[in-house]
């Protein structure tokens, strides 16, 4: 087992995601400025990225286990508005509205869970139920609280500490959503790629039955992926509350999409089974860049979402070059077949 | 069987003979988890009071998504002609969709007012009694005559859903109203991914700023986006420098306007199109009233520093 030599290295998971991230830099470096690479132009994706990385993670980690959640895109806009009608329209303290935002992540993250263990509903049905529903819940809630759908969250109410947290700019341009989003990786690297619960949960996505046969409680993990992944969530819309100063209903959406497919970027096969933490980063930064990146170029705005598309699509090719490498690979001239995505 | 039959026929009778004394008015709209539509409820809520007073009814008809306006739309306005009302307010979102079915009301004796989305040409060549609301280039019109008697020359507009007729029809009045003024204002049109990620919009706008110095004017289509667009100015050093302006607001833009931080929103006053539309319609119906106003203009009204206080009244009841 040699670890360190350039073809091992290629067959990690997160190689592709890796060079596709470098290609989609050059590209922007290239056609763009190198502004782009400077604190001013990095916070700019460094931002979004970071946003979007707190919830691709779970996302990404579900995926893997085989499950999808699609309520991360009512999630945010739950975590922001809950926090906003508790502190700003209400006058509470701030402690206790971040509080009841990652309490409700905790709750609609449990019945998510429940539900994909309990009934035999595919987790794409289940989870588009409690988007809307959840839509529901916030708007009819705002509406019937505060006679609104758009509340204001002033930054004398989030109060010092609270901003300093969740809202502040470090170095007056770097989200500090960025340390919390960093800090997250680790831990999720360390029980993914350095615990047993790594194991379970490729060991769900490979084959769910036989995972649960061989003794691995499959219930319990998916219930606490389905958790992470509401509660983050409802953590980055509560940051974006206390940064941006007000929280909308409508908000979030995009989220669904953006974090698949950051996911996906990152190397995690659709169908489950495969991928990395280091992958997820990978793709979510390589998202951020190919979407931010476009305003450091000349390209005419019109063009941007071709653009974009188009990058993705070089990006996630590059990916499966690579993955495919890493699934074939045979270490020796054995027989074996090799296992095809 | 027979008394239930009897009793059938009494309730209709019934029905009937209610309908034949008031107005029963559908009202379609959109969905209300957006403030400016949740404003379009309130003042049709108020409207409906009055009315039901009078022994009619309003019924609040809603889209359940934007991804099929017209043909939604025009779904909604049959549902109206099955349930017999006698009126019909309607945003001419979609001519092309909803023109038919608008006739189809008309020809079934049902009066129609169009409301927020349409013209008063289209009012009368559909045979709808008036046009109640804004005309989204008017309002982009004002916004960059404003701009140009602040003396600020070079404007963006933000635009988080380009290609919907009515935002660019902002932004083009914006263009030309600045035009008059012998400034210069471009489209910044954003990608469907950054859609309701303020976070994303927020640092689209700090680069085109970081890029381009001479930009001294940001307005946004939306409330929303012009949170999203004062951290983006913020973040780009040039809160001051460049002035931030929306269509529509919300209660942070008003406490930004309040506190010198954004120079004004551009308002269409929905409160008032429902309660106009559905007021008048009944009016109409009930008692053969009909203004000689046409169109009847709702907007653009200006918010800014001379006039927040009384704006942020209203907020705080829901109406503005």
């Amino acid at each position: 087992m040699n670890f360190l030599s350039l073809g091992s290295l290629l067959r990690r998971p997160e190689a592709g995601a890796l060079l596709g991230l470098v290609a989609v830099l050059t590209f922007f470096v290239v056609f763009g400025s190198t502004r782009f690479l400077q604190p001013a132009g990095a916070s700019s994706w460094l931002n979004v990225a970071a946003n979007l990385g707190i919830i691709a993670f779970p996302v990404g980690l579900l995926m893997i286990a085989g499950e999808l959640d699609i309520s991360v895109g009512a999630m945010i806009p739950a975590g922001s508005m809950t926090v906003a009608i508790i502190s700003g329209h209400w006058d509470q303290s701030i402690w206790l509205g971040i509080a009841a935002a990652l309490a409700m992540g905790v709750v609609v993250g449990y019945i998510n869970g429940t539900l994909v263990n309990r009934t035999a509903v595919p987790s794409l049905i289940v989870t588009l139920g409690t988007l809307f529903a959840m839509q529901g819940v916030i708007l009819g809630l705002s509406v019937l609280f505060t006679g609104t759908v758009s509340v204001a969250l002033k930054p004398e109410e989030s109060g010092p500490i609270a901003k300093f947290l969740f809202g502040q700019f470090l170095g007056g341009t770097f989200q500090v959503i960025i340390l919390w989003w960093l800090a997250l990786m680790a831990i999720y690297i360390f029980y993914v790629h350095f615990s047993k619960y790594g194991n379970w949960i490729f060991a769900m996505g490979g084959d769910k039955e036989g995972a649960r046969n061989a003794g691995i409680p499959t219930s319990r993990l998916t219930l606490i992926l389905y958790i992470m992944s509401s509660t983050s969530c409802a953590f980055v819309g509560m940051c974006q509350a206390i940064l941006f100063n007000s929280a909308q209903v409508s908000a979030g959406m995009t989220f669904i999409f953006n974090s698949i497919i950051s996911v996906v970027v990152g190397g995690v096969l659709l169908t489950g089974g495969f991928g990395s933490v280091l992958g997820i980063f990978l793709g979510t930064v390589t998202f951020a860049i190919v979407t931010q990146g476009i305003y450091f170029t000349d390209f005419d705005r019109n063009w941007s979402s071709l653009i974009i598309g188009v990058m993705l699509l070089i990006a996630v090719l590059m990916n499966n070059t690579f993955r495919q490498m890493a699934l074939t690979y045979t270490p020796k001239k054995g027989k074996r077949a090799a296992r095809h995505g | 069987m027979k008394t239930f039959n009897i009793l059938k026929a009494a309730t209709v009778a019934a029905i009937v003979a209610t309908n034949a004394m008031a107005a029963d008015i559908a009202v379609v709209g959109g969905k209300t988890d957006d403030p400016f539509w949740n404003k379009i409820k309130l003042g049709l809520d108020h409207a409906a009071m009055f009315i039901e007073s009078t022994g009619g009814s309003v019924t609040y008809l809603q889209l359940q998504t934007y991804d099929n306006l017209g043909p939604d739309a025009a779904q909604l306005v049959r549902t109206a002609i099955s349930q017999g009302v006698d009126g019909i307010v309607i945003p001419n979102w979609v001519p092309e969709a909803e023109d038919e079915a608008i006739r189809a009301a008309i020809d079934a004796g049902i009066r129609v007012m169009l409301m927020n989305a349409g013209d008063l040409e289209k009012a009368r060549e559909l045979g709808a009694i008036n046009y109640v609301g804004n005309n989204e280039y008017s309002a982009g019109l004002a916004a960059g005559e404003y701009y140009g008697d602040q003396g600020i020359m070079n404007v963006i507009c933000v635009n988080t859903v380009p290609g919907a007729a009515n935002l660019e029809a902002r932004c083009q009045g914006v263009a030309d109203g600045i035009a008059t003024k012998g400034g210069v204002s471009n489209q910044l049109p954003l990608p469907a991914t950054s859609f309701g990620d303020p976070t994303a919009v927020a640092e689209a706008i700090k680069a085109t700023l970081l890029g381009t110095d001479t930009i001294k004017g940001v307005i946004t289509i939306s409330a929303g986006d012009a949170d999203s667009a004062a951290i983006g100015i913020q973040q780009a050093g040039k809160t001051g420098d460049v002035m931030l302006a929306s269509f529509d607001f919300n209660q942070s833009g008003l406490d930004r306007i309040k506190a010198g931080e954004q120079g004004f929103a551009v308002d269409q006053q929905p409160y008032l199109q429902s309660l106009l539309a559905v007021s008048l319609l009944n009016a109409y119906i009930e008692y053969g009233n009909n203004l000689p106003v046409a169109p009847i203009a709702t907007g653009p009204g200006i918010v800014d520093s001379s006039n927040i206080d009384a704006t942020l009244a209203g907020v705080q009841k829901g109406a503005r």
